[in-house]
């Protein structure tokens, strides 16, 4: 198989993704407003909230991927639903290690049993038990099954986790930023950029990790 | 067929009442690791009393679902199980319901002690509290039997199983440890209904998960 970047395509989205990366770093610095209260610990979520969506989203591909898997019973979705998993877990690591950032100076502790970051959290280790499973798990053929499964199972009890952990401690309000919609357009027009600019950088990331596990397989079968 | 699958299973534990028995006793160790380690008053105690009972509801799970599974694995029968010409969803089904009936048998063997050793009142409504418990075992076994199938024939499954189970079983031990509070604080019901709902998707998800991939999980 040809190195991913040989493809001309592929190099001009690297390009691309990676100048309006930038862009979106000096955007969020640079042209955002500052929320009261809250100064510089605010503009964190202009990564947070995009890396939850990409984090979810991988997820929800990943299921599709397990559900693709036993329709088609094709391995190509096994490489996709191991790569959406690996980057959804990448993001939502993202997640949890910028929320108590943005929470140690604005609720004075970095971490309070939010239902969003304790639904993050959950979904994080089901997954990392995926990976336990993708690695010990023995019979290669077993374990894709097993693993397409797994990606189903995980994203079926999402929203039961989230119901639960919310009304399991009422007191504990969601973070003030999650209504984006409500926020002013000075804020909503860099998140909103933030979360499409993330969600590019997602599937190039989506489409390179893929493109790497086939190529490990063949090399593997060529062996 | 279900009927029958479903006998099979209550047979082999009714003949050694392995499952059971190893569940209970585990059960009956936690307790008492449970009072060695919360020497408090019995007024914490009893507040804590629901969460220490779905604890120990969960570790003896891991312990039951493994046992039930992994003794078909003993001179393969679990493979000659699935080259039957039945419906594998079914085998989910009775898998399912004799864990159930299993762990229902254990807690009701283990409910006195654990009101007894730990010294605090037992639920003023108790039909309500079996009720409930029943309902909360439904979707423990429901859970825990879909990962077992999983894990069942993975290598390092008795690690594997716990390790996926506990946060998938998340909602389910909140739910059942808050309307188990409820109860023994004698709350009225429309305090914890929403709880009753949450165990009710468990069951009604899983069950339809569970049933539609079992088929490919045991595939050959």
């Amino acid at each position: 198989m040809k190195p991913f970047f040989q493809n001309k395509s592929n190099r001009i989205w690297l390009l691309v993704v990676a100048c309006l990366m930038v862009f979106n770093i000096w955007n969020v610095i640079s042209n955002t407003p500052m929320v009261q209260d809250q100064h510089w610990a605010q503009k964190i979520f202009y990564v947070h909230v995009p890396s939850a969506w990409v984090g979810f989203l991988s997820y929800f591909v990943a299921m599709i991927a397990g559900i693709m898997f036993f329709v088609k019973e094709d391995n190509q979705w096994d490489d996709v639903g191991l790569a959406a998993a690996e980057i959804g877990t990448i993001f939502t690591a993202l997640v949890l290690t910028t929320g108590p950032i943005w929470a140690t100076p604005i609720w004075g502790q970095p971490w309070i049993w939010e239902p969003r970051l304790t639904t993050t959290l959950i979904l994080f280790l089901i997954y990392i038990g995926y990976f336990m499973m993708r690695s010990f798990g023995g019979h290669e053929e077993r374990v894709k099954r097993y693993a397409a499964a797994l990606g189903i199972i995980a994203f079926a009890d999402v929203p039961i986790i989230f119901v639960s952990v919310k009304f399991w401690s009422p007191e504990i309000q969601s973070h003030p930023q999650v209504e984006m919609a409500q926020q002013p357009i000075g804020i909503l027009i860099p998140f909103l950029l933030s979360l499409g600019i993330f969600s590019l950088l997602y599937f190039l990331m989506l489409k390179l990790r893929i493109h790497v596990i086939r190529t490990n397989n063949k090399k593997v079968t060529d062996v | 067929m279900f009927f029958t699958l479903l006998k099979k299973e209550l047979f082999i534990e009714f003949r050694s009442k392995e499952v059971t028995l190893s569940m209970f006793v585990f059960g009956l160790s936690i307790i008492l690791a449970f009072v060695f380690t919360s020497n408090v008053s019995p007024v914490i105690v009893a507040n804590y009393a629901p969460g220490m009972f779905w604890i120990m509801v969960l570790f003896v799970t891991v312990l039951g679902v493994h046992r039930n599974f992994s003794y078909e694995k003993e001179f393969d029968a679990f493979s000659m199980l699935i080259s039957a010409p039945i419906d594998r969803g079914l085998i989910f089904l009775s898998k399912w319901i004799s864990g159930f009936i299993f762990l229902s048998i254990m807690e009701l063997l283990i409910f006195i002690p654990f009101f007894k050793f730990l010294i605090i009142d037992f639920p003023t409504q108790p039909i309500m509290a079996l009720g409930t418990t029943l309902l909360a075992n439904l979707a423990i076994m429901a859970v825990a039997n879909l990962v077992s199938g999983l894990a069942m024939r993975a290598r390092l499954s008795e690690v594997l199983l716990p390790v996926l189970l506990f946060p998938l079983l998340s909602p389910v031990i909140i739910a059942a440890t808050k309307i188990s509070a409820g109860i023994m604080a004698a709350d009225p019901i429309e305090l914890w209904k929403i709880w009753l709902l949450i165990v009710t998707s468990v069951i009604v998800i899983f069950a339809l998960v569970g049933y539609t991939l079992f088929d490919f999980i045991i595939e050959e």
